[in-house]
C-alpha cells in the first residue's frame, strides 16, 4: 500500500492528450480561482520577501531604505566570504546536518525492526506509544531537559562519578568534542519513535509469505532481517532520504542558540545564529542576507543533486 | 508451529527485554524528573536531589506559575493560535493539495514547483519582517495563523494521500454532473480523514510549539505572548540573571527559577501530550499513505 | 454536527482574540501607533501610556492592573508599559528594532545604545534637560557633558547608582573577604586585617570545629572560578593593595599612572598565600571546577567559613536560604572583612558616591509621539512623592510613618516586599527609570528601604548583630573601615567593559583573562609555586599587556582632562 503511495508523490505530468484549454477551464473554475487565491498569497508571502534579497547587493541601512541604500555589488559576499566565523558556522551547521540525518535513517529504522521482533503486543504498543512522546515536546524544552541531564549535578555526571568513578563532573558544554554529539542526541531522543512510524507501517505491508519461505529456507532472524526487510524497506528510505537531504542546513536552532557559549563557539555557531548575530546584532543586515542567501542556494543544490541521483538510479524522485 | 530456541535465540530475548527497558526509562526520566521537580519545595532542591519522587512536596510551584498574569494571557493566545491556526492551515492546505492533485487541472506542474520551491528559499529574516511590517501583521495575533497558513510540506502530505484516491470516483462523479467544489468536499474530504488528522497533529504541535514568531513580532506586545515563549525566558533566568543583583533578589520565597521553569514545562507540555494518544490510530494512517513524514 | 463543532471552535478562538486585542490594542491600529501606544486614550481618559523596553532580562514583570502603578498614574497622568529582554541577546533585539524602524517610546539598549544613536533612533536632551528641574538635578554638568556623543548631544542617561544627600549606603554590595559570623565569635571576635590573619582565624575554627550543626564538614575557604565570575580569585590583589575596585587595573592617585594589578609584588604574595593553604587542604579542593549553581548550593548548606565575593553574588539567595531553613541561628551568615595585604594599611573596598556608567541609560526616541510627555514621565518619577511610592510603596500598607517622621516597616510588610506575588501585583519601582539612593529630600529617610538604617537593623540575624556590637559597627561598611578616596575618572571598568578585539589593547585585555583564566588554577594548585609562578608570567607578557594599560592610560589621561575643564566652568 505504502509503495503504490509513494510512487505517486512524482507529479504526473499535464495529460498529454491535447485537450481545448479553454473548455477545461470552464469546466474548472473552483480549481481556477482557489489556486489563483493560493498564488498570490504565496506571492506575498514566501516570492516577495525573497526580493529582499538585493539587500545583500547593498550597504542596506533601514533608515535609508531599499531605494536610496548605496549599491556595492559582491561586496558583501566577499566580506562573508573572508570571515572565518562564516566557514566555522558553514562547516558546523552542514556537519551537524549530516550527523543528524545518518543518526536519524539509523535509528529510526533500528529501533523499527528491533520493536518490529517484540512479539507481545501489549508490550510493542505500549513501547511504541511512549517512543512517539518526545516528538510532542517542543525545542525548548528538549533544551532545557538536555542541559538539566548534563549538568554538573545532572543524572549523567552522577552517574559518572558515582558509577563509573570518576573524580570530577564533566562539564559538557565546555568541551568542544562533545557538542554535535549532544546536539545529535538530542535528535534521536526526540524524534526516534516518531521516525520510525513510518518503517514500522512499511514492515507490515511486506508480504509474510516472503517470511515464511526464508523460515522454510531455516534463514535465521538477522538473514530475515537483512535478506527481506531491509531492501523492502528501500523505496521508503530513499524517498524519505531525498526530502530530508534539502534540510541538512536545517540543522535545527534552539540547541545551538540556547546552549551555544564563548568556550565552544568554534563548534556550536550554525548559520541561523550567524546570521543572527552578524547579520542583526552587529548590524549589518546585508551581510545576513548574503549568508542566507547562501544558505538557501546550497539547500536547493543538494535537493537538484538528490533529485537527479535518484533518477539516475532509478529510484522515486520527489519532483 | 512447533520451535527450538537455540541459545542465540534466548540471548536476543534477552537483549530485546534489556533494550525496551532502557529505551523507555530514557525516554521517560527527564519528563519524570521534572515532574518531580515541579511538585518539590524549591530551596529543598538546591539540598536535596531528585529522581523521580519529590522529597517535599508542594504545589507552590504551580500557584507562582499560574499567579502569572503573563502565564494566564500566553495560554490563552497560545490555545487560540492552536485552534484557529490549525483549522486555517488545514483548509487552505487542503484546497491546495486537491488542486494541485487533479489530474486535469491546467497549472498543475508549473504550479506544484511554485510550492515546492517555497520549501527551501526564503527571504530570511528581516526582508520578511519588513513585508509583515507593511501587511500590518507585526504587533498583532495574525502574525501568528496568515503567515504560516500554506505550507508546501504539509500539502505534498496531503496531496499524496489524494493522489492514492482512484480517479474512478472523481470521474463517476463528473458524469453525475458535480463540479470541483462538490467533488473535494462529499467525495475527496471524507476519504481523506486519517491525512486531515495527522496535519491537524503537525500543524497543532507546530503551533503549540512556536515561540519565534511571538519573540520577533510581537516583543513589545505582552498581550500576545505565548507559552513557549515564556517559558524561554524562565529558562533563560534560570541559567543567565541568577548571577544579576536583581535576578537573585526576585527570587524572593521558596520559588527558585529551577522549580517554576519545572511547573511551567509541565503546565506547558500536559495539553498537548494529551491529545496525542487520541490522533494515534489516524496519524499512523495518515503518514504511511501521505508517504512523507517530517 | 461536525461543521456546527468546526464553527463553534472557530467562533471561541476568533472571540477570545478580538476580546484580547480589544481591551488592549488601539482600534484601528493603522497608524503603526501599535509599537507606540502613548496615544493610547485607556478608559481613564486622559491617562497617558508610554512604552518602553529595556535590553536586560526582566527582574519584576508587573501585572497590567498593578496596584501602584495605577496610583502613581493618576498622580502624574501617565503609565508605561515595561517590555524586558527575553529569549534574545541585547544587541539582537536592538537590531530588529533599528532592521524594522519601528521603536517604542523609551528604550534601553544596555551596549547598543550606540548603534541607537547611529541609526538615528534617539531624540538629544539637550533641548529638554533645563525644563525639568528633577532630571536636570540628577547630574552635575560634569556628569551630563561625559554622556556627549559625537555630535556634541546628549543622548541618554544612566538611571542607577546616583546618590541624593548624605549617602545611607548599609551594606557592602561589592567586593569583599567575607566570614561567617559563627567564626567570628569563637575567636572572640579578634582584629584580622591582613590576609594571614584571616586564613589563620579560617584554620584554627576549622580545627576546633569540624562540622556544622549538622554533621557536615566544613570547608574553610572556596573560591568561584567560573566564568566571568572568576573575579573572585582574580582580583583580590587590587584591594590588597589599598586601591579601589577600578576593576581592570589601579589608577596610582600621585603620579596618575595605570599600573597592572595582576603582577604586582602583592598578587605574587596573593597567590603564594593561595597555594600555601592549598597545600595545607585548607582550600577547598573542588573550587576550580564548580559552576555557579554548585558554589551557591555549598554556601547554602553552610559549611563555607569564608570567601572572596561580591555581595550581590551570593547574598540575595544565600541569605534567604539560611532564613527559611532557620539556619541563621548558627551563624553562618556572612559578614566582610576589609583586609590588605600588610597591617596598618588603608583600604577601598568600599567606595562611596555612587558610580556612573556612561555607556549605557535611559533615551526617548524619534517614534515617541510626545516627547514632552517622555521627558515630564521621568522628571515625574524623581519626584520625592513619587520616588517614594516606587520604592518605598503605599504609605500604611507598605511602610508606616512614626512620630518622628521616619519610615519603617512592620514584620508583615516585610514579608510583602519579598513576596514575587506582591511584587507583581502590588509594587511598580519602574525599575529602569531613573532613581535616587542617598537620602530623601525629607532629609531623614533614606531614598531606598534597603537604606533605612532601622529597616536594615531590624531584619540582621542575631549572630551578625553580635559581630556589629563586637565591632562596634552599624552597618556592613562600618565593618570594612574603608576610607573614600576613588578619583573622579573611578571606575576604569567602565571603559575596559566595553573593549572590544577591534583595538590592541581589546585584544590584549581579552588575551590576558584567557590567561588569566589558563593559568591562575594552575599557579594555586602548584607543588612548585616559584616555577609556575614564572610561567604564568611568561604566559602573561606574551599577552602584551602593555597595549592594554597604554589604552587605559590614555582613557585615564582623557577623563582627567575633561574633568579639570568641567570644574574650571
Amino acid at each position: 500500500m505504502s509503495r503504490n503511495a509513494i510512487s505517486s508523490l512524482q507529479t504526473g505530468d499535464l495529460q498529454s492528450k491535447k485537450v481545448n484549454k479553454w473548455a477545461e477551464a470552464r469546466r474548472q473554475p473552483f480549481l481556477l480561482i482557489s489556486s489563483f487565491l493560493l498564488l498570490v498569497y504565496g506571492i506575498i508571502f514566501y516570492y516577495v520577501p525573497v526580493l529582499g534579497w538585493i539587500t545583500a547587493f547593498q550597504d542596506y541601512k533601514p533608515a535609508k531604505g531599499f531605494l536610496k541604500s548605496q549599491w556595492v555589488g559582491f561586496a558583501k559576499f566577499q566580506k562573508l566570504f573572508a570571515n572565518k566565523t562564516f566557514f566555522l558556522a558553514f562547516r558546523n551547521t552542514l556537519c551537524m546536518g549530516v550527523i543528524n540525518l545518518v543518526f536519524h535513517f539509523v535509528t529510526a529504522i533500528l529501533f523499527a525492526l528491533i520493536l518490529n521482533e517484540v512479539r507481545v503486543m501489549f508490550a510493542k504498543k505500549f513501547v511504541q506509544t511512549i517512543s512517539y512522546m518526545p516528538h510532542f515536546l517542543s525545542w525548548i524544552i528538549v533544551t532545557a531537559i538536555v542541559r538539566d541531564i548534563l549538568a554538573s549535578d545532572g543524572i549523567v555526571n552522577e552517574f559518572l562519578m558515582n558509577v563509573c568513578g570518576r573524580q570530577m563532573p564533566i562539564d559538557f558544554f565546555a568541551v568542544k568534542g562533545y557538542f554535535w554529539w549532544i546536539v545529535a542526541f538530542a535528535n534521536v531522543w526526540k524524534e526516534t519513535g516518531w521516525n520510525a512510524i513510518i518503517y514500522l507501517a512499511a514492515i507490515t505491508s511486506i508480504d509474510p509469505s516472503l517470511y515464511e519461505a526464508a523460515d522454510m529456507d531455516g534463514a535465521s532472524r538477522f538473514q530475515k532481517v537483512w535478506y527481506i526487510t531491509l531492501p523492502s524497506l528501500r523505496p521508503t528510505i530513499m524517498i524519505l532520504l531525498l526530502i530530508n537531504i534539502g534540510n541538512v542546513l536545517n540543522a535545527g536552532f534552539e540547541l545551538q542558540y540556547i546552549l551555544g557559549n564563548d568556550v565552544i563557539s568554534d563548534v556550536s555557531k550554525i548559520l541561523d545564529v550567524f546570521i543572527l548575530d552578524w547579520g542583526i546584532s552587529q548590524f549589518d543586515f546585508s551581510l545576513g542576507t548574503a549568508a542566507g542567501i547562501f544558505k538557501s542556494i546550497i539547500a536547493l543544490i543538494l535537493v537538484c543533486l538528490g533529485n537527479w541521483t535518484a533518477k539516475k538510479t532509478g529510484d522515486e524522485r520527489l519532483f | 508451529m512447533k520451535k527450538k530456541y537455540g541459545a542465540g535465540d534466548i540471548a536476543f530475548e534477552v537483549f530485546l527485554v534489556v533494550f525496551l527497558v532502557v529505551f523507555v526509562m530514557v525516554t521517560l526520566y527527564p519528563v519524570i524528573n521534572t515532574l518531580a521537580i515541579s511538585f518539590n519545595d524549591g530551596f529543598d532542591t538546591i539540598t536535596h536531589r531528585i529522581h523521580f519522587i519529590p522529597h517535599a512536596w508542594t504545589l507552590d510551584n504551580y500557584k507562582a506559575v499560574f499567579a502569572k498574569e503573563s502565564y494566564r494571557q500566553a495560554a490563552i493566545v497560545t490555545v487560540a493560535r492552536t485552534f484557529l491556526g490549525t483549522a486555517i492551515s488545514l483548509i487552505t492546505n487542503a484546497i491546495l493539495a486537491y488542486v494541485i492533485s487533479r489530474k486535469k487541472f491546467l497549472f498543475k506542474k508549473s504550479f506544484s514547483i511554485f510550492w515546492v520551491i517555497t520549501m527551501y528559499v526564503n527571504g530570511g529574516l528581516i526582508p520578511t519582517y519588513i513585508v509583515f511590517q507593511k501587511l500590518h501583521l507585526t504587533n498583532s495575533f495574525w502574525v501568528y495563523v496568515i503567515p504560516g497558513a500554506v505550507s508546501a510540506f504539509n500539502m505534498l502530505v496531503i496531496r499524496n494521500f489524494m493522489n492514492a484516491i482512484p480517479d474512478s470516483l472523481e470521474e463517476s462523479a463528473q458524469i453525475d454532473g458535480a463540479g470541483y467544489f462538490k467533488i473535494f468536499v462529499s467525495i475527496i474530504s471524507p476519504l481523506c480523514k486519517p491525512v486531515y488528522a495527522t496535519i491537524t497533529l503537525f500543524v497543532a504541535v507546530y503551533q503549540w510549539n512556536a515561540w519565534f514568531d511571538a519573540m520577533i513580532y510581537n516583543k513589545m506586545h505582552d498581550e500576545y505572548t505565548v507559552l513557549q515563549y515564556e517559558l524561554m525566558k524562565q529558562l533563560q533566568t534560570a541559567m543567565k540573571s541568577a548571577g544579576s543583583v536583581e535576578g537573585l533578589k526576585n527570587s524572593g520565597t521558596t520559588i527558585t527559577p529551577t522549580s517554576i521553569r519545572a511547573a511551567a514545562t509541565i503546565v506547558t507540555m500536559v495539553p498537548i501530550l494529551f491529545v496525542y494518544p487520541f490522533l494515534q490510530r489516524y496519524f499512523v494512517t495518515g503518514l504511511t499513505i501521505g508517504g512523507v513524514k517530517e | 454536527m461536525k461543521k456546527t463543532k468546526i464553527a463553534a471552535v472557530l467562533l471561541t478562538s476568533v472571540m477570545s482574540v478580538s476580546a484580547m486585542a480589544g481591551c488592549t490594542k488601539t482600534p484601528g491600529g493603522t497608524t503603526a501607533g501599535t509599537a507606540a501606544p502613548g496615544q493610547t486614550a485607556q478608559a481613564s481618559g486622559q491617562i497617558k501610556e508610554f512604552s518602553a523596553f529595556f535590553a536586560v532580562p526582566a527582574t519584576t514583570e508587573i501585572n497590567k492592573d498593578n496596584e501602584v502603578q495605577k496610583i502613581i498614574a493618576e498622580k502624574i497622568g501617565a503609565k508605561c508599559n515595561e517590555t524586558w529582554l527575553a529569549g534574545q541577546q541585547a544587541s539582537e533585539a536592538v537590531g530588529v528594532f533599528i532592521a524594522s524602524g519601528e521603536y517604542p517610546d523609551f528604550i534601553n539598549g544596555g551596549d547598543a545604545m550606540k548603534a541607537l544613536y547611529e541609526a538615528g533612533a534617539l531624540v538629544a536632551f539637550d533641548d529638554y534637560i533645563d525644563k525639568y528641574p528633577n532630571i536636570k538635578e540628577f547630574f552635575s554638568e560634569y556628569e551630563w557633558s561625559q554622556f556627549r556623543q559625537s555630535d556634541g548631544k546628549i543622548y541618554w542617561m544612566n538611571p542607577f547608582e546616583n546618590i541624593y544627600g548624605a549617602d545611607k549606603t548599609t551594606t557592602q554590595n561589592g567586593e569583599a573577604f567575607w566570614i561567617q559570623a559563627r567564626v567570628l565569635e569563637w575567636a572572640k571576635y579578634p582584629k584580622i586585617e591582613t590576609l594571614d590573619d584571616y586564613f589563620k582565624v579560617l584554620e584554627d575554627y576549622a580545627k576546633a570545629n569540624p562540622t556544622t550543626h549538622d554533621g557536615k564538614k566544613n570547608i574553610p575557604y572556596t573560591m568561584l572560578c567560573e566564568d566571568w565570575r572568576y573575579f573572585c580569585l582574580e582580583n583580590a590583589p587590587e584591594f590588597l593593595d589599598g586601591y579601589p575596585n577600578d576593576g581592570s587595573c589601579i589608577v596610582d592617585v600621585n603620579t596618575k599612572k595605570i599600573v597592572d594589578y595582576n603582577t604586582t609584588p602583592t598578587a605574587k604574595r596573593y597567590f603564594k598565600k593561595l597555594n600555601e593553604e592549598y597545600a595545607k587542604g585548607v582550600i577547598d579542593t573542588g573550587a576550580f571546577t564548580q559552576t555557579y549553581d554548585e558554589y551557591i548550593s555549598k554556601l547554602s548548606t553552610g559549611v563555607v567559613l569564608g570567601m572572596c565575593d561580591q555581595w550581590w553574588d551570593f547574598a540575595y539567595t544565600v541569605n534567604d536560604v539560611f532564613k527559611t531553613q532557620n539556619t541563621e541561628q548558627y551563624g553562618y551568615n556572612y559578614v566582610p572583612l576589609g583586609l590588605t595585604i600588610d597591617k596598618g594599611m588603608e583600604n577601598q573596598w568600599y567606595t562611596s558616591g555612587g558610580t556612573l556608567n556612561v555607556s549605557s541609560g535611559i533615551a526617548i526616541t524619534k517614534d515617541c509621539k510626545d516627547i514632552e510627555g517622555a521627558f515630564k514621565f521621568i522628571d515625574d518619577l524623581l519626584s520625592q512623592e513619587i520616588h517614594d511610592l516606587r520604592f518605598w510603596g503605599v504609605k500604611d500598607v507598605d511602610y508606616k510613618v512614626d512620630e518622628n517622621g521616619m519610615f519603617y516597616r512592620t514584620e508583615e510588610m516585610r514579608k510583602n516586599a519579598a513576596d514575587p506575588n506582591w511584587k507583581t501585583k502590588h509594587l511598580c519601582t519602574y525599575s529602569y527609570f531613573p532613581q535616587w539612593s542617598g537620602t530623601s529630600r525629607d532629609g531623614k529617610n533614606a531614598m531606598m528601604p534597603a537604606e533605612q538604617l532601622s529597616e536594615f537593623k531590624d531584619t540582621l540575624p542575631e549572630p551578625v548583630k553580635k559581630v556589629f556590637a563586637a565591632y562596634g559597627a552599624n552597618t556592613y561598611i562600618d565593618l570594612l573601615g574603608s576610607v573614600n578616596k576613588a578619583g573622579p575618572w573611578y571606575p576604569m571598568y567602565s571603559y575596559s567593559n566595553n573593549m572590544k578585539t577591534d583595538t590592541a589593547g581589546g585584544t590584549a585585555w581579552t588575551k590576558m583573562g584567557e590567561c588569566k583564566h589558563a593559568w591562575l588554577p594552575k599557579v594555586v594548585m602548584s607543588k612548585d609555586f616559584e616555577k609556575t609562578w614564572n610561567e604564568y608570567m611568561e604566559a602573561y607578557k606574551a599577552c602584551k599587556p602593555e597595549d592594554f594599560v597604554a589604552e587605559m592610560q590614555q582613557e585615564l589621561d582623557k577623563r582627567i582632562a575633561a574633568y579639570e575643564a568641567a570644574s574650571k566652568k
